[in-house]
């Protein structure tokens, strides 16, 4: 290892301006954006997951086109070509949520959240920046993994009758819906994680949510999980990215309340903000 | 500079620091020795705010930690070598760190380069060394270019080139006017570094004072004589104030006189002398003394049970020397 010389200036040769002086702003948002910005992109975690949740989308998009091709067209009924283009979102919401924990976790499990609360001691602008570097990524992922999903089914499409109108509103809410509600699911990991701290708990939390608790509270008849079942988190949340046929299916089939689509993810909406600020209190109160 | 005033942290019904009341001044090295669990990395967390005080206020430059538009470059701080994720090339989180200052990659490629970092800049912090995590945490404590350093034991797993580097580079550091504030359990090396001393045990502010005044206040001088008639020198220097030891036959340790004394004492009875020296209160004798009543984890001794912690307490430095042999030597 290289040696320092003792006399090496720390300061360098420029002339240094004391703190507070105009040429130095400090912390600002855009900063810590950049920051962590910087942070997401050079840990393994997001180079893995987020090209793991375009290849989910693109891959269950082309396998769900060549199945029903499979069957044949007449015999599935009507097909949506924005349900199918978008068919990956239950596997991607479990990989962003993944990404979304280990965002946190991974700071607090390594004692990188030492430095990072050093750097930004207020906290919270941390904690809205790793929001919001979530939010984007995942939206501009999952709308890539949504146009090469359309590119992979189109050897389909004839046969099927596949179309994708944007100027129908059932599928401009699905094809903007499905990186909303993704967006929104990871935010929603990301608050878990925070509260918990720690990777483990917070993905058996959420990945326990989403691939059990839901699931089996859907279809307990019981009339307490009935009456609830509709708006525990991804329950709701779906709702937005369900065709029209699927909604009225779902619907006839239980006798409990029927969230309109953005009724539904306004209901998820509500969960995220709700646990987020209950995560952002903690960020300010606890030790790190 | 940094001000404590009644800085209080409790965890349940333990007090992990308790109502200290410190100020660490620039321009010169001020060390922070206890033993561990003492409470001085929890005292150091609660100055740059990672840790709420549960009473008590810290202020660094006049303001609270995160009162600071720009902390980085108020404080620098070294806390934990492993506060850096694993995952992340050192230049990375370097270049994270400074990108919450608008600070620019040409300094991040400076306190690479001035930390001897250079070779291992862009592979994974996971592998590091401990030597190599401090001396990353050294360079992110560096980037701001800050008036301040707070350092948690600098030179834990240097090795012996890097540890006279941090040396050197926070007298450097502090010669210049700034705030040097490090601590450590080592205490022959916060002799040859720091200017001043506060320690610390149990949570409480022991002493704080320049470091030549702290190994003044330790036991009185001692003389390690060896000869072939120790006993008739040991008859000869025998006085109320003096008490002598004997380790092995031939050699005693004489407190209370002084080598000077001895030696004419010794040539004037025509006894044989084949060693006198004078054996110096040294910081290491004072900090066991100052801290031995407060250690949190007593190893005792094998084979006895631990010496009686009789060490005499600041307020009493005149206390009879041979109450102290348990501490001292």
């Amino acid at each position: 290892m290289t040696t320092l010389s003792p006399t090496a200036d720390p300061s360098t040769s420029r002339n240094r301006p004391r703190a507070g002086a105009p040429d130095r702003l400090g912390v600002t948002f855009p900063r810590v954006v950049a920051s962590e910005w910087i942070k997401f992109r050079t840990v393994r975690a997001a180079a893995w997951t987020l090209p793991i949740t375009a290849l989910l989308m693109v891959g269950m998009a082309f396998l769900q086109a060549w199945g029903i091709s499979q069957i044949g067209a007449e015999d599935f009924g009507p097909v949506s070509g924005a349900s199918v283009v978008t068919s990956g979102w239950f596997f991607a919401q479990l990989a962003v949520s993944v990404l979304a924990i280990l965002t946190i976790t991974g700071e607090y499990s390594t004692g990188m959240v030492r430095s990072t609360f050093a750097a930004t001691p207020r906290r919270l602008p941390t904690l809205w920046a790793k929001a919001l570097v979530l939010v984007v990524t995942v939206a501009v992922t999952s709308l890539v993994a949504i146009a090469l999903a359309w590119v992979a089914v189109q050897p389909f499409a004839s046969d099927l009758g596949l179309s994708l109108d944007l100027g129908e509103s059932e599928t401009l809410r699905i094809l903007l819906g499905t990186p909303l509600y993704l967006s929104t699911i990871a935010v929603f990991a990301f608050a878990i994680g925070t509260l918990l701290r720690h990777s483990a708990g917070a993905l058996a939390v959420v990945l326990g949510l989403l691939l059990v608790i839901e699931q089996v509270l859907s279809v307990l008849p019981l009339r307490f999980f009935e009456v609830i079942s509709p708006f525990l988190p991804s329950t709701a949340g779906t709702r937005l990215i369900m065709d029209d046929a699927t909604l009225e299916m779902m619907d006839a089939a239980r006798d409990t309340v029927s969230l309109s689509p953005w009724g539904g993810y306004g209901v998820l909406a509500l969960w995220t903000v709700v646990l987020l600020a209950a995560a952002a209190v903690l960020v300010r109160r606890r030790d790190a | 500079m940094i001000e404590a005033t009644g800085l209080t942290k409790r965890y349940g019904s333990k007090v992990a620091v308790d109502h200290m009341t410190f100020t660490v001044a620039p321009g010169k090295v001020t060390g922070f020795l206890g033993p561990n669990g003492a409470g001085k990395s929890t005292t150091m967390r609660m100055i740059v705010g990672l840790d709420r005080p549960t009473s008590g206020s810290v202020t660094v430059n006049g303001r609270r930690y995160a009162e600071h538009s720009a902390p980085l470059h108020e404080v620098g701080t070294l806390l934990d070598a492993k506060a850096v994720h694993t995952g992340r090339s050192a230049y990375n989180h370097l270049l994270a760190q400074a990108a919450t200052h608008g600070i620019g990659r040409k300094r991040v490629q400076e306190v690479i380069e001035m930390t001897g970092l250079d070779a291992v800049a862009r592979k994974r912090v996971g592998g590091f060394s401990l030597g190599m995590g401090q001396r990353l945490g050294i360079a992110s404590a560096l980037l701001g270019d800050p008036q301040t350093l707070i350092l948690d034991e600098p030179v834990n797993g240097l090795d012996p080139e890097g540890v006279l580097w941090v040396r050197n580079l926070v007298q450097y550091l502090a010669r210049q006017g700034r705030t040097v504030f490090l601590s450590s359990h080592l205490m022959s090396e916060m002799a040859v570094t720091a200017d001043h001393i506060i320690v610390v045990g149990r949570g409480r502010l022991i002493a704080d004072a320049p470091v030549a005044e702290i190994v003044a206040r330790a036991a009185g001088t001692t003389v390690r004589v060896r000869s072939p008639q120790a006993g008739a020198l040991e008859e000869l220097v025998r006085g109320p104030e003096i008490t002598v030891t004997s380790a092995e036959p031939g050699l005693i340790e004489i407190t209370g006189s002084t080598a000077p004394a001895i030696g004419e004492a010794a040539a004037g009875a025509g006894i044989v002398l084949h060693e006198l020296t004078p054996l110096h209160g040294s910081l290491e004798d004072a900090y066991m003394q100052l801290t031995a009543d407060s250690v949190e984890y007593h190893s005792s001794d094998v084979g006895q049970p631990a010496a009686p912690a009789t060490a005499p307490s600041l307020t009493t430095p005149g206390a009879p020397a041979s109450a102290t042999e348990g501490a001292v030597r």
